[in-house]
């Protein structure tokens, strides 16, 4: 997937669009990261002004939450889950297998309610069931 | 006439979308005219992609299906109920379905999850009718009556949470939904949400109305992208039609409900972490008291409940508390969803009343392990869950016979593993698992769980008998300080699954072969 | 003398009006039912393991060692956060919990250094020993190689220490409000962060409230550091602002380590900033001077000299001055940084050995008409509440202040009661810290162009009076309803609405409208105010507007409501109640009252005289006149602080025997034939009375620099000019102003080293002192609405001018910064900057951060520019904390119509770009009479302004009679053209009063 170029205004127009909310420093970086794939580094000084909140206080959610990335997202993420139920259907080992063979970012991600189906994976944001290599490959091309 | 194939998520990550073009195409082609409905899944999850036609008032299903199957199901004219190798006759006849006691899935999988009229027309509604023809004491009343016990794992009434949120004054109440479905071998909220999602709106309007909130939030954990967007379009629906927003069917009252995405924080389940992470901030957990009940979300009295337990709600006022409480056993009434999952042969949803065994919900529903290989351990409640032993397979699904055997119901999944598991690898995994998760506030939690993935680390390396010694008893020592002196039950409880392998596994504790 | 060790009860106080009984551990005690375990069981003498918990913060429940045994419920809850239940049994000690306890420690102790270098002042070690335990047995991944934060210049922030219990994040959020830390990451990697950058390029105000809750190393003065641990405390009260902290000054021998803020004290409770805090360098610093030093000219260089000879060449050069033209030649200036029974000697060998009133007090400059304008309403010339008021407050308005910046101890809690839910009104030409920080975001900012306070005080009451807000009951039953019906009339008139005044303020019409309804409508408003209401030609009558609002809305006389000054020094309220006026003796009395003369011609020994002295600004005239030739400066740095410097330094330079004594060669004193060494506050034995009347003990932490106590140098001079004094110390001086003046008469050292402090009125009726003032009716009887018609101060923007230009102060720094300047403060700020508007900037080709040339009609400076929305367009604002850019080289001599306080706030100025940076003063002579043209000016404005109550012209004359001195009255009545007096000054002159 690829993601615009971050652009502090449209930022701005994004953070605009949550003024009302009574609580919007997650949704704000949630938000900006949905758009640029990413939160910029001057997120924390643009969401600190607007919602009059410190910038401490966002960067300790910033830093708190998985999700929420620094860096700009790579072209392709496979988030493979290496909780119980996958694990119970050979996770670990899809895990390693997945790791180098494909030219993506890979990382753990824990449950994906796809437990009856185990393992599971996501793939640019596409659930994939009964994961194998071959599948995750296959939907990488 | 009428083809279902399921949109839910599980189902399309094994080609349900496939299969829906496959099924439009072929029938174009064919000139057979058809009308294709993506309905919810039906929870039988190792029948998907089951494939469904209404015949004759009937539905008949066909499954587990593939794109690959369309042609030859064409072939066997599936759409008039043809005869096909993979055809499972009847769906209410399958017994994996007949022999389960659905009440508040009743309607999951049946319908096109946002048809409103659809849902009306299988009895939704009818709950909210009936609490807006009570006082807000009777609903409350009806919910105590019901027995109605949380379903996310903590197993508080509802009813005296509702009723607590009645008593608080205050110019603001809210209703949270907790829909932060985090624990492994669980799925049932997802699947609610994606294929029915107006009966946790339904049953979220009851509450406001009942104890006088206005707003709701639904907590969704960023994983469950479809159930977000079949939440936000049920909303939407729910609000054009008058069922939510102002002044609700004439009543005079108003709901309005928002929907929260996490961000990838399994702590935030946990319910006054979720209040955190609604209010946008870290998603640490609060010190109770006060309960949230009176000062919880934004401060304001709030009604905290999980996802199957606001939606056996409308069921519940529908058909009355006694009804429901007929079901079940002891204290654990009505029914359980239950979430067969893992190393499992016929996976996903079992709904039915409390008391049934391990063993018929793992052999009879289930079949066993998938991979066909011995079962070794069952995983119940999650990764806080106990990892139970065969020689546990008698024990009564409920909450008090589990707790009895060392374990808990947690969300009501359970996890299936062969006998290629290693329970210190497990045990390990629960201490790796907390401290990846942990909200890092309580010092038990915060240390307590990397230096217990140190210490397993250590006793599966060692090996001297002396040292694995050591460190078992240093281990147990530790799971003591958690289990008692964490805040929350993150740090409290992850002490169950590592001890309930040492316990039920000794031999996967002895250290690295020598 | 020992450590000061202030008890620590784990979490606040219980509010509860209900009790319930407790036992703990076999203890019975009985506590209000919203009280933790934690605090019952500390209250009866059980002290439970904890670290996270501070009686300071509220209870948070991290780090799990509080944990205790309650009968009859399960699990082993953590009593810091759970209440108290009537009947409850605890147990705090069992094998269990100590287990838990030694487990939970021996976690802590696998992530923490052997030893750590605070030594006892890290509790963890301790707190392990106090549990028992006695081995890790764990080893694994830890912090101990995260690298110390140095930056900022007082204390470290060493992560290896830190056991992430929050206490530094909490105080930061709870008790200073500014939000600046936070925890980043989770888990195990959960750490204490500045926001992700340094200490000193985040948030942090340094107040000092994080190192203060700390209960390791992690967090800890760097002195501490580098000179060791205190073994003495000695309680004082800072010497910066007007809030007045109490402090523990915590000293190794002669040497201050820290200042810690004392829970116990009244003022600030456990709070600081970072000037109380952190800043006290100066008082050691190789700048001070110690010994007396003397010069013929101020051409020459200063020699040093003994005591003796320079006092007998300082009271030779008076004496000569007196001899020659007379005794009103000579006059001083008492100091607001120094104790009152300083001030009160300084004003006493005025009166006495000097022989005449030539008295005046730099709060001339600042909060002189808060005492004329609540001194006419009220009866009494001080702020009605303490500070511990504003929590009761439903509406905070706030005109002209920055408490943010200048009171920020104050600020915090003001924060606090707005982040609970009261609502705030800010008036102020600027987008300050006070109307927008993290979260808190004032309800209604009238952002007014400056000098039109009165024009917006008018414009909210007409909104009260015409939309039937008044609280009548509490006007008809309290106040003056004769001068209300005549407010109330004048008020009402058309043009005193907000539509009308529009134009004039810039402020929105329904911004208003919206601000006096929610101000009326709160069941208790209270208006805090600052120098943007005094430093203005209108500065009285705008302090009477305030107090006719805060009248009219029924907001005075009980917790929550009031009208408060945020005092600038921290002794203004002191200097002022210690008869540094020269028209007034201690207590606000006029000098032309036979009956309070008397009290001091008796104990003085001497035969006051019945007029009034001259004003500092008057004093500036007649020294340009050839009037007056000498004067003793005490603790003020009049060159730099006062406004139209090159009529300061040219009224300086024509005297023949300035005096100054101070703690360091400022910019006055390179006009001064004598030096004389004064000492810091931490070498003073005396008292500060603060904004909210609160009379606190300043003690000696440190032997005098000097030698001397400085009001020994005093009594010295006064001695040498023929009027000795002779006291033992400064308890008996204080004696003598209790005997003295009925409103200190219950104080005295003994009373408040008793009680701690006092608020006056302290006597026998009030003997613990009066925290609210007017409670059943007001010190002058009734309350008294006088009219406030708003005139416009002559100092207009024009085209030569266009912008206008007001001035403030930045948290770091305090005032002429003569102390701050030689702190580690200058890390955050070491210039002046001029914030301005991009508009304006872009128009004249203004970069940030460039030179920008600044003139008014008066004068000209350069400073670095800002660009910044902060300031509307048309306005622009500095701070005159450093000589080099010298703000006050543009201020005018236009001042207040009744206390001639300068009208700092407004200057028309131009700016242009600058190629360099500041070039020295230059210093030119005055042409002209500039005392006549003063005299015309100040009776012509006075006679604009005054309020017309009993007839304007004998308002007016009355007003000359009871300020002016007899020279000054004789000029304006033989002296002056009077074509350009304005005809209601002519028809006063008319009238008996004016001889």
């Amino acid at each position: 997937m690829t993601y615009p170029v971050w652009d502090s205004q449209v930022a701005e127009s994004i953070l605009a669009s949550l003024a009302s909310d009574p609580g919007p420093v997650l949704i704000s970086l949630q938000a900006l990261q949905e758009h640029f794939g990413y939160v910029h580094s001057e997120a924390v000084a643009l969401i600190a002004s607007t919602f009059n909140v410190s910038r401490a206080d966002v960067h300790g959610v910033l830093t708190f939450y998985h999700e929420l990335r620094t860096t700009p997202a790579p072209e392709h993420q496979v988030h493979i889950c290496a909780a119980e139920a996958c694990q119970a259907m050979g996770a670990r080992s899809l895990q390693s297998e997945v790791e180098g063979a494909v030219s993506a970012e890979v990382s753990k991600v824990y449950c994906l309610g796809n437990c009856a189906l185990a393992p599971a994976a996501v793939v640019d944001g596409k659930l994939i069931g009964r994961a194998t290599l071959a599948k995750i490959v296959e939907e990488l091309k | 006439m009428k083809i279902f194939v399921p949109n839910d998520s599980a189902a399309r990550s094994i080609g349900a979308d496939a299969i829906a073009v496959a099924i439009t195409a072929e029938a174009a082609k064919r000139g057979v005219a058809i009308e294709l409905v993506r309905n919810g899944t039906r929870g039988a999850l190792w029948l998907e992609t089951l494939v469904e036609v209404e015949v004759g008032g009937e539905r008949i299903a066909y499954g587990p299906t593939t794109a690959d199957d369309v042609a030859s199901l064409f072939d066997a004219k599936f759409y008039e109920g043809g005869s096909h190798p993979l055809s499972l006759g009847a769906t209410e006849k399958i017994e994996w379905f007949a022999k389960q006691d659905r009440v508040t899935f009743s309607r999951v999988g049946v319908n096109s999850p946002l048809d409103l009229e659809g849902y009306i027309s299988l009895g939704g509604y009818a709950g909210l009718k009936k609490a807006l023809s009570l006082s807000a004491d009777a609903v409350v009343q009806e919910v105590l009556d019901s027995g109605l016990r949380g379903r996310g794992g903590a197993g508080f009434p509802a009813g005296i949470k509702w009723k607590t949120v009645l008593g608080a004054q205050a110019d603001q109440k809210y209703v949270c939904c907790n829909a932060d479905e985090g624990d492994s071998g669980t799925f049932a909220d997802r699947i609610l949400m994606e294929a029915d999602p107006f009966t946790l709106i339904e049953g979220m309007t009851i509450a406001g109305t009942a104890v006088g909130a206005t707003i709701g939030y639904i907590y969704i954990r960023s994983e469950y992208p479809d159930a977000i967007a079949a939440m936000q379009g049920a909303i939407t629906v729910a609000t054009c039609a008058g069922y939510l927003g102002k002044n609700i069917c004439g009543s005079g009252n108003d709901f309005d409900l928002h929907v929260r995405v996490g961000a990838g924080s399994y702590v935030c389940g946990e319910e006054t972490a979720m209040l955190e992470s609604i209010e946008g901030k870290r998603g640490v957990i609060r010190s109770k008291p006060p309960l949230p009940a009176l000062a919880g979300l934004f401060g304001k009295p709030t009604i905290i409940n999980n996802v199957l337990t606001l939606a056996s709600v409308p069921a519940i006022l529908a058909d009355g508390a006694a009804a429901y409480a007929a079901r079940g056993v002891g204290r654990s009434l009505g029914t359980q969803i239950f979430q067969l999952a893992g190393n499992i042969k016929r996976g996903g949803i079992v709904e039915t009343g409390f008391g049934i065994t391990l063993d018929a919900l793992i052999n009879g529903f289930g079949g066993g392990t998938f991979t066909g290989k011995p079962l070794r351990a069952i995983q119940i409640g999650g990764p806080l869950g106990a990892y139970f032993g065969v020689e546990k397979l008698d024990v009564s699904m409920d909450y008090e016979s589990l707790i009895a055997a060392g374990g808990m119901l947690g969300h009501g999944g359970v996890v299936l593993f062969d006998e290629s598991v290693n329970l210190a690898e497990q045990a390990k995994f629960a201490m790796e698992f907390c401290s990846i998760e942990s909200c890092g506030k309580c010092t038990p939690c915060r240390i307590g769980s990397t230096r217990g993935v140190e210490t397993i680390v250590k006793i599966m390396s060692s090996r001297d008998a002396a040292e694995i010694a050591e460190q078992k008893s240093l281990l147990l020592d530790l799971c003591e300080v958690m289990r008692d002196g964490s805040l929350c039950a993150m740090g409290g409880l992850t002490p169950l699954p590592v001890k309930s392998a040492l316990e039920n596994f000794p031999s996967d504790f002895e250290g690295a072969a020598k | 003398m020992t450590l000061i060790m202030e008890p620590d009860f784990g979490t606040p106080a219980g509010k509860s009006a209900k009790l319930v009984t407790v036992e703990i551990d076999g203890k019975s005690v009985e506590v209000p039912e919203d009280t933790s375990i934690m605090r019952a069981a500390a209250l009866c003498g059980v002290d439970i393991p904890k670290l996270c918990a501070t009686d300071t913060l509220k209870s948070f429940g991290s780090c799990r060692l509080c944990v205790v045994e309650i009968d009859g419920r399960n699990g082993t809850p953590s009593s810091c956060t759970t209440p108290v239940a009537d009947g409850m049994k605890v147990s705090t000690e069992s094998a269990r919990l100590s287990k838990l306890r030694q487990g939970v420690m021996e976690l802590y102790l696998s992530d923490h250094p052997k030893e750590c270098e605070v030594g006892d002042q890290c509790k963890v070690h301790g707190m392990a020993k106090q549990v028992g335990l006695t081995d890790v047995r764990y080893d694994g991944a830890n912090h101990l190689d995260l690298e110390k934060d140095q930056s900022n210049p007082y204390f470290t922030f060493d992560s290896t220490e830190c056991i992430v219990c929050n206490r530094c994040v909490r105080a930061c959020d709870e008790v200073q409000g500014t939000f600046a830390l936070t925890i980043e990451n989770r888990g195990f990697e959960a750490r204490v962060s500045s926001g992700g950058t340094s200490f000193i390029e985040s948030e942090c105000v340094s107040c000092g409230a994080c190192v203060q809750a700390c209960p390791t190393g992690a967090l800890k003065e760097k002195a501490l550091l580098t000179i060791g641990q205190p073994t003495r405390s000695v309680v004082t009260t800072c010497a910066y602002c007007g809030v007045g902290c109490s402090f523990k000054a915590e000293m190794k021998g002669d040497e201050l380590i820290r200042m810690i803020p004392l829970k116990a004290g009244g003022a600030n409770e456990g709070h600081s900033c970072v000037k109380g805090r952190f800043a006290y360098g100066y008082a050691t610093h190789s700048d001070r001077i110690t010994k007396p030093m003397i010069r013929e000219k101020i051409t020459d260089e200063f020699r040093e000299v003994s005591w003796d000879e320079a006092i007998a060449f300082a009271a030779n050069g008076l004496k000569k001055i007196q001899a020659e033209y007379g005794a009103d030649a000579i006059g001083g200036i008492t100091s607001s940084r120094c104790t009152n029974e300083e001030v009160y000697v300084v004003q006493k060998m005025i009166r006495a050995a000097f022989g005449n009133n030539n008295v005046d007090t730099c709060a001339r400059v600042c909060h002189s008409p808060t005492g004329y304008g609540l001194g006419k309403a009220f009866g009494t010339s001080a702020g009605t509440q303490d500070f511990e008021s504003v929590n009761y407050s439903d509406v905070i308005m706030v005109i002209g202040a920055n408490p943010a910046a200048a009171h920020p101890v104050f600020a915090s809690r003001m924060k606090q009661a707005v982040r609970r839910g009261a609502k705030l009104i800010v008036i102020d030409p600027r987008v300050t810290e006070t109307v927008k920080s993290a979260r808190v975001h004032a309800d209604h900012h009238l952002q007014l162009l400056p000098g039109t306070n009165v024009a917006v005080i008018n414009a909210l009451a007409h909104v009260i009076v015409t939309e039937g807000l008044v609280d009548r009951n509490f006007v008809n039953e309290r106040c003056d309803t004769e001068s209300f019906a005549a407010w109330e009339k004048f008020i009402a008139q058309p043009e005193n609405s907000p539509e009308a005044l529009e134009a004039t303020t810039r402020v929105p019409a329904e911004t208003v409208r919206a601000a006096a309804r929610m101000f009326a409508s709160a069941p208790n408003g209270a208006i805090y105010y600052g120098l943007g209401v005094t430093e203005h030609s209108q500065g009285s009558t705008m302090v009477m507007g305030i107090a006719n609002l805060a009248m009219a809305t029924g907001n005075i006389g009980r917790k929550g409501v009031g009208v408060n000054p945020l005092r600038g020094q921290n002794n203004v309220q002191g200097s002022c109640d210690m008869g540094s006026f020269p028209h007034e003796l201690p207590g606000y009395r006029h000098i032309s009252g036979d009956a309070v003369r008397d009290i001091y011609n008796k104990k003085w020994g001497v035969e006051l005289r019945p007029v009034p002295g001259m004003r500092i600004p008057n004093m500036f005239d007649a020294a340009l006149a050839g009037q007056f030739r000498g004067l003793y400066v005490h603790g003020e740095d009049i060159a730099q602080s006062d406004p139209n410097t090159v009529h300061v330094h040219a009224a300086l330079r024509s005297m023949d025997m300035v005096i100054v004594q101070d703690l360091f060669i400022n910019e006055t004193a390179k006009f001064a034939h004598v030096f004389l060494p004064g000492t810091s506050f931490l070498e003073k034995d005396g008292t500060f009375t603060n904004a909210e009347r609160r009379i606190n003990r300043v003690r000696p932490v440190m032997s005098s620099k000097t030698g001397k106590s400085e009001w020994e140098a005093t009594a010295l001079l006064s001695a040498a000019m023929g009027y000795p004094m002779p006291y033992k110390d400064s308890a008996e001086i204080m004696d003598e102003i209790a005997e003295t003046t009925p409103t200190f008469n219950g104080v005295s050292f003994a009373h408040l080293d008793e009680v701690g402090s006092v608020q006056w009125p302290c006597n026998d009726a009030n003997p613990l002192g009066t925290p609210t003032m007017h409670i059943n009716e007001f010190v002058r009887g009734e309350g008294k609405f006088n009219l406030t018609t708003y005139v416009p101060t002559d100092e207009k923007s024009n085209r030569k001018f266009p912008l206008l230009l007001t001035t403030g102060r930045i948290l770091s720094q305090y005032n002429v910064g003569a102390q701050t300047r030689r702190t580690g403060n200058v890390a955050w700020h070491s210039e002046d900057i001029l914030d301005i508007h991009e508009s304006d900037a872009q128009m004249r080709g203004i970069a940030d951060g460039s030179w920008v040339k600044l003139s008014s009609r008066v004068g000209e400076t350069t400073m670095r520019a800002r660009i910044t929305e902060t300031v509307p367009a048309g306005v622009v604002y500095t701070t005159f904390h450093f000589p080099e850019s010298g703000a006050n080289v543009i201020t005018t001599d236009y001042s207040d119509w009744a206390t001639n306080c300068p009208e700092y706030k407004v200057t028309a100025v131009e700016i242009s770009p600058s190629a360099s940076g500041p070039t020295p003063i230059s210093d030119h002579g005055i042409d002209g009479d500039s005392q006549l043209d003063s005299i015309v000016r100040m009776a012509n404005q006075i006679a604009k302004s005054a309020p017309a109550n009993a007839g304007i012209e004998i308002e007016v004359a009355h007003h000359i009679e009871q300020f002016w001195t007899p020279l000054m009255r004789s000029r304006l009545m033989n002296d002056v053209d009077r074509s350009k007096l304005d005809p209601i000054v002519l028809k006063a002159m008319e009238l008996a009063g004016v001889k």
